[in-house]
């Protein structure tokens, strides 16, 4: 089941480690193959929960989570990290590029670690950033300015052709302008790479530029789930 | 697009991270720099002056000289240290000579040419003694001597002195800058140069790296005419004086003196010897003997000298310097941990502020154990640096200790970084880095993805 979905998620419940209640009880929620969703709620709604267990960084009480086909908690270790680093994208609202590395080391970054075959690498590098429009990927990362910073972060994530980006609050510290066109970027990205987006944030204006919003908070299924 | 920053893999990651942290790059690499250095630099030296010790005895069973004991005996007669305050007695040598010898070979030190230490002896010392047990000695050019007054130069003297075949020295009776106390323990006059006796080069020896080669080696009977020649002048001396009286002289104008020394004015007294090299017979091929236990004992029965077997001696001698260089060793096992112990510091701090960087690693599929390797490579790398950086100041040190030990002590060390000693000191520092980067890679690999993934405020 769930082959035909790019994020395929079951019954998944989490909690802390020493407490019972609930952080994340949800009981289904799918993205077909290129699809793009913003998942709403406020924060302390586990909306990065989610997406931690999804990248199989952290492990869920129960339930089942399949990315690109595969039950990202049956691989363990080293093959979990790898599938992710081959299937899987990460944007975040701090964009967490690696500091004191030039902004084609940060893309390679995301290659180093995936399926695709070294000799490929520099080449797809080259082709993501000019199609971004980064004019200096030979710089550090610290000398570009937040716009380009951003758009070194998105490269990264779409890099190894990941079924699925998952943007954590990606414009939540930009202003307005900055942030439409930064989540223009991100769709269009995924879009043009294939990868389905499945995209949190709290902020209202976002929900006019996805087809589907789903409310973390109406998604969950049982009242006990902490709700601010 | 430019080249530079296009590539990526584990040691562009080292690098960087090294690179972000240059000051303490640089100062653990150091510290584990001059450890290894430390290291090298005392076994190098302790082996290399250990075979300096040892090539100057070659294939000599016992050395019998008058000294007060036999330490002194083999500093002074095999490397030369400073002349014997005692000679042993002609009939006692003739006495002694009539043993099981293979060889017994007479020498006598106690003059100079140019503050070089003059080596009396027989042309035996050519033929029979070996400098190395396996090697006999080698001329690079001329010959060795086989008539008085002929010199054959030690590779270092004819070096230093830049005397060629053929030329003509005169000797210094006694030795500059050591104790003025001649060899029969009277008080002598300051060293003097007898111009009277020219003496010829006749041979260059090629080096053996012993106390030999800074030699200027000469016939036996040359040097007793040469004490003889004084010993007459100083009667003379105390003749004129009987007659003339009052009239102070001028010893060193010997204007009056018109008859020169020759061997046949020798008298017993004349013939000085002060050391013995000898050999006891073996059998063919064979190095060692049951008889030399038995022949040293014999001649330690006798009060008059002192019989000394060179390589218990310099045992003895290496128990003594051992201890020393054992601390020594043991100081700089010391820095050694403690250039571990900075590593472990280096790293661990900055593990602090590397946790968003693993955590991001992460997410992009770097595996734990990917992480731990990581971190522990780059102790490897700072561990290898420090140890390539070692190296290289060991490499340097020991020639300016080499060159300061030749200038000061003319003892001939070369020091040198066999494959063996450069690979266990080097393999050990990187070992030391690899065991130093262990804890900070363990807590690499626990950092959790999770938390260090929040934005940060």
């Amino acid at each position: 089941m769930g082959n035909e979905f790019a994020l395929d998620i079951q019954e998944l419940q989490f909690r802390y480690r020493g407490t019972d209640a609930l952080v994340i009880d949800l009981p289904a929620l799918s993205l077909l193959p290129g699809e793009q969703v913003l998942l709403k709620g406020g924060s302390g709604t586990g909306k990065s929960t989610l997406l931690q267990i999804i990248a199989g960084l952290i492990d869920p009480a129960s339930g089942r989570v399949t990315v690109a086909g595969q039950d990202m908690h049956a691989l363990h270790g080293a093959d979990r990290d790898r599938f992710r680093g081959s299937h899987l994208g990460m944007i975040f609202q701090t964009f967490n590029l690696l500091q004191g590395f030039t902004a084609a080391e940060n893309v390679l970054a995301a290659l180093m670690f995936s399926d695709v075959p070294r000799p490929r690498h520099r080449a797809r590098v080259q082709e993501l950033l000019g199609s971004l429009g980064i004019a200096r990927p030979d710089l550090l990362v610290e000398q570009l300015s937040v716009g380009q910073q951003q758009r070194v972060a998105v490269a990264r994530a779409v890099a190894c052709r990941p079924a699925i980006v998952l943007a954590d609050e990606p414009t939540a510290s930009l202003d307005p302008e900055n942030a439409e066109s930064a989540i223009e970027l991100i769709q269009r990205t995924c879009r043009e790479t294939g990868a389905a987006l499945l995209c949190t944030s709290h902020d209202p204006v976002m929900v006019k530029r996805f087809d589907r919003v789903e409310d973390l908070v109406k998604l969950h299924a049982r009242a006990g789930v902490r709700d601010e | 697009m430019r080249g530079r920053g296009f590539v990526m893999n584990d040691f562009t990651i080292i690098r960087r991270s090294l690179s972000a942290r240059r000051l303490s790059t640089v100062f653990t690499s150091l510290s584990v720099a001059v450890a290894v250095a430390l290291m090298l630099l005392l076994l190098m030296m302790r082996d290399s002056g250990r075979a300096a010790f040892e090539r100057g005895t070659g294939n000599m069973h016992l050395l019998v000289s008058a000294d007060s004991d036999p330490l002194t005996a083999i500093l002074n007669s095999v490397f030369l240290a400073a002349p014997p305050r005692r000679p042993i007695e002609h009939a006692k040598f003739e006495q002694l000579a009539r043993g099981p010898w293979e060889w017994f070979i007479p020498t006598q030190i106690g003059d100079s040419y140019q503050g070089l230490p003059v080596f009396a002896t027989t042309p035996e010392f050519f033929t029979k003694f070996k400098p190395d047990p396996q090697e006999p000695w080698k001329l690079s050019t001329g010959r060795f001597f086989d008539k008085n007054f002929e010199v054959v130069l030690g590779a270092r003297a004819a070096q230093e002195t830049g005397l060629k075949l053929g030329d003509k020295i005169a000797l210094t009776h006694g030795m500059p800058m050591s104790r003025t106390e001649g060899a029969d323990g009277a008080a002598v006059a300051a060293p003097h140069v007898h111009d009277e006796f020219k003496f010829e080069v006749v041979g260059i020896l090629q080096p053996t790296g012993g106390a030999h080669d800074r030699a200027v080696i000469t016939g036996l009977t040359s040097a007793w005419i040469l004490h003889a020649h004084d010993r007459r002048e100083k009667a003379e001396h105390e003749h004129e004086h009987e007659h003339e009286g009052a009239a102070d002289h001028d010893h060193a104008a010997h204007d009056h003196h018109e008859e020169l020394t020759t061997e046949a004015d020798l008298i017993d007294s004349d013939r000085k010897i002060t050391g013995i090299y000898a050999r006891v017979i073996t059998r063919p091929g064979a190095d060692s003997s049951a008889m030399i236990p038995v022949v040293f004992n014999q001649l330690r029965a006798d009060p008059s000298i002192t019989v000394a077997q060179p390589t218990q001696e310099i045992d003895k001698l290496f128990r003594i310097v051992g201890s020393v260089d054992r601390i020594l060793i043991a100081m700089a096992g010391v820095v050694a941990a403690s250039s571990g112990i900075s590593i472990l510091l280096a790293l661990y701090n900055s593990m602090e502020q590397r946790r968003r960087q693993i955590a991001v690693l992460r997410v992009l599929g770097a595996s734990a154990v990917r992480i731990f390797r990581l971190v522990l490579a780059e102790s490897l790398v700072l561990g290898a640096i420090g140890a390539a950086a070692g190296i290289a100041i060991a490499l340097l040190g020991a020639r300016i200790v080499a060159s300061e030990m030749k200038a000061r002590l003319g003892l001939v060390i070369e020091p040198a970084i066999t494959p063996t000693l450069g690979f266990a000191v080097a393999g050990g520092a990187v070992l030391l880095a690899g065991a130093a980067g262990l804890l900070p890679a363990v807590v690499a690999y626990r950092t959790s993805v999770a938390k260090n993934l929040r934005p940060l405020g």
